[in-house]
């Protein structure tokens, strides 16, 4: 048995606590923004009414577009940390999981760059 | 009563693969499945094997899956189950021969989050005890009624899919130094729990709590140890 470090020991982290923690808070700002998202683009507005017109009205206002990005980011976030975890249920040795984990960081990356290309930068008139 | 117990068996010296025994037993309603095996021992099939000690839900080797669900077989009632009774080693765990499972990952699990108190500290000034309230002894009440018997971490998916899980038992086992008054060695406790094989891998899914003989709320003390993780205690 290796020598234990006297006491006090204090908690530590890692970074599976950060990722535990990060998904707690984007699950919380997740709810207002879908469901923001759901009630106005899919109710209210329905989705047969959205035209380039409502689209680029949108893109007229900074608020709808840090809106917009807000869900991109902490949407797609959550759902790459969620498929992580349960791919990581049936893929058990090291370097598989390391190559899954940067292979989905990638993934996170490039698709949430491509939106936030067309979310921040808008329409070209 | 008339009972059909249906047993799971293995035994690698005799057959690779395993297979169900049906017994028929006269039963009273008030009997306990330990009794109905015991019986079934003594007067059916000398070569059924299982865990019993105490045969009192204080010893925790008699657990296995009775009707689908983890339970102590000293702990549960003929009248609970009904005429029909259906006996299967734990899930996720190596079956050694029939309702004998290999304990040892579990105990190495256990033995991981440092089960004993830590405390380098001197002591009192009257070189006595480490005294402590019974609020401070009341706050990991819960997680001492642990007897290490299996149930919930034999019951957990996470653990069926990926054994290299702590499991639910050895974090009930980490709550109960880490909110004692006494303690100081969080840290060391808790070290185990931090990467693939800890705590968060934890989906609050519930089952441990639903399987525990003792009653012990064990998905609330897996989240109050990922809470004292996350804000530092
Ligand atoms: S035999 Fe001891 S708990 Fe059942």
């Amino acid at each position: 048995m290796p020598a234990r470090a006297p006491s006090p020991a204090p908690l530590r982290r890692s970074w599976l606590t950060v990722a535990w923690t990060l998904m707690r808070l984007s699950a919380i700002l997740l709810v207002p923004l879908v469901w923001g998202h759901v009630i106005i683009q899919d109710m209210l507005v329905g989705v047969h009414k959205i035209s380039l017109d409502y689209v680029a009205m949108r893109w007229a206002s900074l608020g709808w577009r840090a809106y917009d990005a807000a869900l991109l980011c902490f949407a797609f976030a959550h759902g790459s940390n969620g498929l992580r975890q349960v791919l990581e249920d049936y893929i058990h040795g090291q370097t598989a999981r390391r190559i899954l984990r940067v292979a989905l960081f990638l993934f996170w990356l490039s698709i949430t760059a491509l939106g936030a290309a067309a979310v921040i930068g808008g329409v070209r008139q | 009563m008339l009972v059909a117990l249906k047993i799971k068996r293995f035994d690698p010296e005799r057959k690779p693969a395993a297979w169900w025994s049906n017994y028929k037993l006269e039963a009273a309603p008030g009997d306990r499945v330990l009794d109905l095996l015991v019986r079934a021992k003594d007067e059916l099939d000398g070569s059924l094997t299982f865990r019993r000690s105490c045969a009192h839900g204080i010893c925790g080797s008699d657990a296995m899956r009775i009707n689908g669900t983890n339970r102590l077989a000293c702990k549960t009632l003929v009248r609970e189950l009904g005429s029909r009774i259906t006996v299967e080693p734990l899930l996720g765990m190596r079956v050694e021969k029939d309702l004998v499972v290999d304990m040892e990952p579990f105990l190495a699990s256990y033995r991981s989050v440092k089960p004993y108190l830590i405390n380098d500290e001197p002591l009192p000034a009257d070189g006595r005890e480490r005294r402590q309230s019974p609020a401070e002894r009341l706050r990991f009440d819960d997680t001492t009624k642990c007897i290490l018997c299996g149930c919930c971490t034999a019951a957990c998916p996470v653990f069926w899919a990926d054994g290299e899980y702590v499991g639910p038992a050895a974090i009930v086992q980490a709550h109960r130094f880490l909110f004692d008054s006494r303690d100081r060695g969080a840290g060391e406790h808790t070290a185990a729990l931090l990467d693939m094989k800890g705590v968060w891998r934890c989906r609050t899914i519930f089952q441990c709590t639903l399987s525990c003989p003792r009653e012990i709320k064990i998905t609330q003390a897996i989240a109050e140890v990922k809470q004292a993780i996350v804000l530092g205690k």
